[in-house]
């Protein structure tokens, strides 16, 4: 007898599965590449329809229900106050704090992030390492069990997020006098350039726009900035016309924070704040409130309907030694 | 997009396209996940070939960038990275094969399979024993071009190894299966009409 042929007749009952397999495993494949692309992906969230793509990575994949909206969830009494004020309180307390080491390339820069998508029931939990030069990721899978990627660039084509370290590397080159610090980071060609998508039409938001994003994005990679530029961030903030801050809104952890957001000329279906530690002035997360309906693909049911809400909140960000680590 | 015939394309231009449309890597999905997924489960069982299958995908997405665009064919690519992950789960392979030694039930193919008469049941038993005794690189080989039915060429392809390795490897792991099998039969020992 061949033992190959043996060996190929050997376990041959097992089947090869059919469409009963293939249509949902494909639908799985998708959404773990799409949420791969939302959790690494874009770093500048800018104004328009990127920050909306992104939010409904999700919601496009579940049929759209014909009648009932998504639980709208009522709006706490929010106060405004004067900006100001508040980020020359910010820029002193960034100022006061400790200077953190920096770390070696080969530790990892560990998150722990939660994300409340506008039609989801449950808070989402998504826990990644990031080796600090950026060439390699590691999260846990759906059994549980601490996965280590290959060694490479983890990043989509387009994208353009940059790793721990090349972010740590940008911060220490820049000025920290406000005024110097606002012009070096909106005539920076990277942010100018941007994440390019298939589909997305790619546009460069007017400089001050832009240089609000970049802030607020720096400021959400708190932990080894630099005491004194952290602080030089809030002075440049205060710099921008049209930062607004209000007090008590939730992130996606539902801890009531400043949420800071920029008015702009444009009217926009949705409101995206910052929302930062009321005392330590640190990044917490995001909130995104819809404030009329917003319909895309079908014109008669919004994907999203005026009051949803979007969180996310970042509950963890630390320097480890190892992946699987929690600092 | 789904409804696009994809048929005439091949496997390295669906993954040019999938680097400015993510989504058309769904493609390279269809065409090759579910042999993929039949040859993991033969080694792994069902539950754990559904994530291996995945996560073979899933690497293959992040990597497309780097796909070798003179290969029309991605499965070399796509098992070599399957390859990696099932080799993860080394140890809940090779029980099944001692369980089937030990027990004369394979509980890989016993939900599918009918009753086998004795003299199969024995030769299975041998091949378990022998795979079960085989390092771990030349039971790769074996098995892709046994159950994925790949050439040399493609074993090579996906695994990193020179074609002479792989030339090495087999003639080892099938020294292997022959002799659990109970002797040698000579027509068995040409290569060529396995490469191909």
């Amino acid at each position: 007898m061949d033992d190959l042929r043996t060996l190929r007749a050997w376990r041959a009952e097992v089947p090869e599965p059919g469409p009963e397999w293939v249509v949902p495993e494909r639908r799985r494949l998708l959404t773990r590449m799409r949420e791969r692309r939302r959790t690494l992906g874009r770093r500048l969230l800018v104004v328009g329809a990127l920050g909306t793509a992104a939010a409904l990575a999700v919601v496009v994949l579940r049929p759209q229900p014909q009648v009932e909206v998504p639980g709208i969830v009522s709006t706490a009494p929010i106060v405004r106050l004067d900006s100001g004020v508040v980020l020359a309180r910010a820029a002193e307390v960034a100022g006061g704090r400790e200077s953190a080491q920096v770390p070696l390339p080969t530790q990892w820069h560990y998150t722990r992030t939660l994300d409340k998508q506008p039609n989801a029931d449950t808070t989402k939990t998504v826990e990644q390492w990031l080796r600090y030069d950026g060439r390699q990721a590691a999260s846990y899978d759906e059994n549980g069990d601490l996965s280590v990627g290959p060694e490479g660039d983890p990043r989509d084509p387009g994208d353009d997020d940059l790793s721990p370290q090349q972010y740590d590397a940008k911060l220490r080159a820049l000025p920290t006098d406000p005024v110097k610090l606002l012009a070096k980071i909106t005539a920076d060609p990277h942010w100018i350039r941007g994440a390019r998508e298939k589909g997305v039409p790619h546009r460069v938001p007017p400089a001050a726009i832009r240089g609000y994003h970049v802030i607020m994005l720096y400021l959400s990679r708190y932990g080894s900035m630099p005491p004194r530029l952290e602080s030089a961030m809030f002075r440049a903030l205060a710099l921008i016309p049209g930062v607004r801050i209000e007090q008590g809104v939730r992130d996606a952890a539902g801890r009531a924070g400043l949420g800071v957001w920029l008015e702009t000329d444009e009217d926009r279906p949705s409101r995206r704040y910052t929302v930062l530690d009321p005392v330590t002035y640190r990044y917490w997360g995001t909130r995104t409130v819809w404030l009329r309906d917003e319909f895309l693909g079908r014109k008669d049911v919004p994907a999203l309907p005026k009051g949803s809400v979007w969180s996310t909140a970042l509950v963890a960000s630390t320097i480890v030694d190892r992946p699987g680590d929690r600092g | 997009m789904i409804a696009e015939d994809l048929g005439s394309i091949d496997d390295a231009e669906l993954i040019r396209r999938s680097r400015r449309d993510p989504e058309a890597f769904a493609g390279l999905f269809d065409r090759h996940a579910p042999a993929m997924r039949r040859y993991v489960a033969r080694r792994l069982g069902p539950s754990l070939a559904d994530d291996v299958v995945s996560d073979t995908f899933l690497t293959a997405f992040r990597r497309r960038d780097r796909y070798d665009s003179g290969h029309p064919d991605a499965r070399p690519w796509l098992y070599g990275i399957a390859a990696r992950l099932i080799s993860r789960h080394r140890r809940v392979e090779i029980r099944f094969y001692r369980a089937l030694v030990r027990t004369g039930v394979d509980e890989i193919a016993e939900p599918y399979a009918e009753r086998v008469d004795d003299r199969v049941a024995a030769e299975q038993a041998g091949l378990a024993a022998a795979l079960a005794g085989l390092s771990a690189g030349d039971r790769e080989v074996l098995l892709m071009v046994a159950w994925a039915d790949m050439t040399y060429e493609d074993v090579a392809r996906a695994l990193g190894i020179p074609l002479g390795t792989v030339r090495s490897r087999l003639h080892r792991a099938r020294a292997r299966t022959r002799l659990a099998l109970g002797g040698s039969n000579p027509v068995t020992t040409r290569e060529e009409s396995l490469d191909g």
